[in-house]
C-alpha cells in the first residue's frame, strides 16, 4: 500500500514537472519567435542596428543579422518605467562637451607645421605632428579618443540610456556628487512627480569596462539608428 | 523668539523634503525591481507549438538568407581596421587609415564646403583598378590654395594610390598609401587607405561585388 502511494505520488511529481518544462519551452519558444521576428524586420533593411540584450548583459552592433561589434556591460541599474523592451530609435546624444569637427577655410588658418611623414605624400595628414610615435600624433582630425566616456542616448519611446565607464575613477569629486544627486534624489523625484513632459520615465546606466568601450558606442551610434532592447 | 521659529521651519522643511525623497526612493525601487522583465511574451498555446516552431524556423532560415555570401569586407573606421571575411571567419585583418571628420570649407565666392568622412552602411565592390591614378578632385586644389584647374590633364597624379584600387562608389575607395606611419588613424579625405600588402591580397581575394560593411 506504502510502495502504491510512493509511486503514485512520485508520478505525479513527474507529471508536474514535465508540465512545467513543457510551459517554460513554451515560453522560450515564443521569445524566440518575438525575438527573431522584431530582428527580422531590422535586418532586411541594409542599415546597421543594435541589440541591447539587457538579460545577457551586453550591447552588438549589427547588419544583416551579423554582429559587427559587441561590448559586454559591466554594470547596470534602472529608474522608472520598467516597460520600454522593443524596437527603439535613437533620437539624440547628449554629452557634457560633444566632439566638435575642425574646419579648414584654406587661406584664413595658419600655416600647420610638417608631419614626420615622407614629405612626397601628397593626399595624407594636414596636421601638426610633435616627434612622437604615429599613434600619439595630435593630428587634425575627429578619431576615437576625441569621443566622449560619458553620454547619454534619448530614445523615441522616453528610454534614456546613460552610457559611462566602470574604470573611469578619475571622475572628480564634483562629479560623482553631481551624479549621486541625480540618480538617487533627482531621478526618484522626477519618477515620482513625472517629469517636466509628463512622460514616465525610464533610466537605464550601462556601465563599460574601457573607456574606449563607450567612446566606441559613441562613435557607433549615429542619430536615427535602430535597435531592440531585449 | 523669530529666529527660533526660522530655525523650526527651515528644519521642518529639510525633514519633509527628505522624507519626500525617501519616499520617491521607495516607490521608484519597487517599480524598478519589476526590470528586468523575465517574463515579457506570452507562452505559445499548446496547439500552436507545432505552427511556432515551423516559424521560428522560417524566421532562421529568412535570417540566414539575408547574410553576405563568399568573402566580403567589413571596416571599422573608429578602430581604423579592415577584416576579410568569410561567414564568420576573419581570414586577413589588416590595419587601415579612414575619413579625418575634417570640414574644408572654400573661401570665396562658390562657398562649397566637403566633410571627409568615410561613409557607413553598405556597399559592394564595383571597381577593380590596378595601378590607379588620382583625378583629383576640386577639394584637393582648394585645400592646398591652389588654383582648380579646367584640364582633366591637370588633375591626373600617380603614385599616390598606391598598386591597387577597389572601388565601391560615389568616388570612393580602398587604395594604398605612401603614408603608411599614419596607418590605424583617422587621417584620409575618405577613402580607406591600406598598406601595400595588405592591399595586394584583398584586391586578389575579392570579387567585383563582394559587399563592403562600413560602419
Amino acid at each position: 500500500m506504502k510502495k502504491a502511494l510512493a509511486f503514485g505520488v512520485l508520478g505525479a511529481m513527474a507529471l508536474a514537472a514535465t508540465g512545467w518544462g513543457a510551459a517554460a519551452d513554451r515560453s522560450a519558444l515564443a521569445k524566440k519567435q518575438s525575438a527573431l521576428a522584431t530582428e527580422y524586420s531590422l535586418a532586411k533593411e541594409s542599415n546597421f542596428y543594435f541589440v541591447l540584450d539587457v538579460l545577457g548583459r551586453k550591447l552588438e552592433l549589427r547588419v544583416r543579422g551579423m554582429v559587427l561589434r559587441s561590448w559586454p556591460l559591466q554594470g547596470m541599474r534602472f529608474w522608472g518605467n520598467p516597460g520600454f523592451a522593443g524596437t527603439v530609435e535613437l533620437v539624440k546624444k547628449t554629452t557634457l562637451k560633444a566632439p566638435e569637427r575642425i574646419v579648414i577655410k584654406p587661406g584664413e588658418t595658419e600655416e600647420p607645421a610638417p608631419a614626420p611623414v615622407a614629405p612626397q605624400a601628397k593626399p595624407g595628414a594636414t596636421g601638426t605632428a610633435a616627434a612622437t610615435t604615429p599613434a600619439e600624433y595630435e593630428l587634425e582630425a575627429l578619431e576615437l579618443r576625441d569621443m566622449p566616456k560619458t553620454f547619454s542616448l534619448d530614445f523615441d519611446n522616453g528610454l534614456q540610456i546613460t552610457v559611462k565607464t566602470k574604470a573611469g575613477g578619475s571622475q572628480g569629486f564634483g562629479r560623482s556628487v553631481r551624479a549621486a544627486l541625480r540618480w538617487y534624489v533627482q531621478l526618484p523625484l522626477r519618477n515620482l512627480f513625472g517629469s517636466r513632459e509628463g512622460k514616465k520615465i525610464s533610466e537605464l546606466e550601462l556601465a563599460f569596462e574601457q573607456g574606449q568601450d563607450a567612446q566606441a558606442i559613441y562613435w557607433h551610434f549615429f542619430d536615427g539608428i535602430k535597435g531592440i532592447v531585449l | 523668539m523669530i529666529k527660533r521659529i526660522l530655525i523650526a521651519v527651515a528644519a521642518l522643511a529639510w525633514l519633509g523634503f527628505l522624507a519626500v525623497v525617501g519616499a520617491s526612493y521607495v516607490i521608484g525601487l519597487k517599480q524598478a525591481s519589476a526590470w528586468p522583465p523575465e517574463e515579457s511574451v506570452q507562452p505559445v498555446a499548446e496547439k500552436d507549438v507545432a505552427k511556432t516552431e515551423r516559424n521560428v524556423q522560417q524566421l532562421e532560415k529568412r535570417m540566414t538568407g539575408l547574410l553576405p555570401r563568399g568573402l566580403y569586407i567589413v571596416i571599422d573606421t573608429a578602430a581604423n581596421r579592415l577584416y576579410l571575411k568569410e561567414g564568420a571567419k576573419v581570414v586577413r585583418e589588416a590595419v587601415v587609415s579612414c575619413g579625418s571628420g575634417v570640414v574644408l570649407e572654400e573661401p570665396g565666392g562658390k562657398k562649397r564646403s566637403w566633410v571627409f568622412d568615410t561613409p557607413r552602411g553598405e556597399f559592394a565592390v564595383k571597381s577593380k583598378i590596378t595601378n590607379p591614378y588620382w583625378v583629383k578632385p576640386d577639394w584637393a586644389f582648394i585645400e592646398e590654395g591652389e588654383a582648380v584647374p579646367k584640364g582633366l590633364e591637370d588633375r591626373i597624379e600617380s603614385g599616390t594610390l598606391g598598386d591597387y584600387a577597389l572601388g565601391f562608389g560615389q568616388g570612393y575607395f580602398i587604395h594604398g598609401t605612401l603614408y603608411t606611419r599614419l596607418l590605424g588613424r583617422n587621417v584620409t579625405h575618405g577613402c580607406v587607405r591600406v598598406g601595400d600588402e595588405d592591399l595586394k591580397a584583398i584586391f586578389k581575394a575579392v570579387p567585383i561585388g563582394a559587399k563592403i560593411y562600413i560602419y
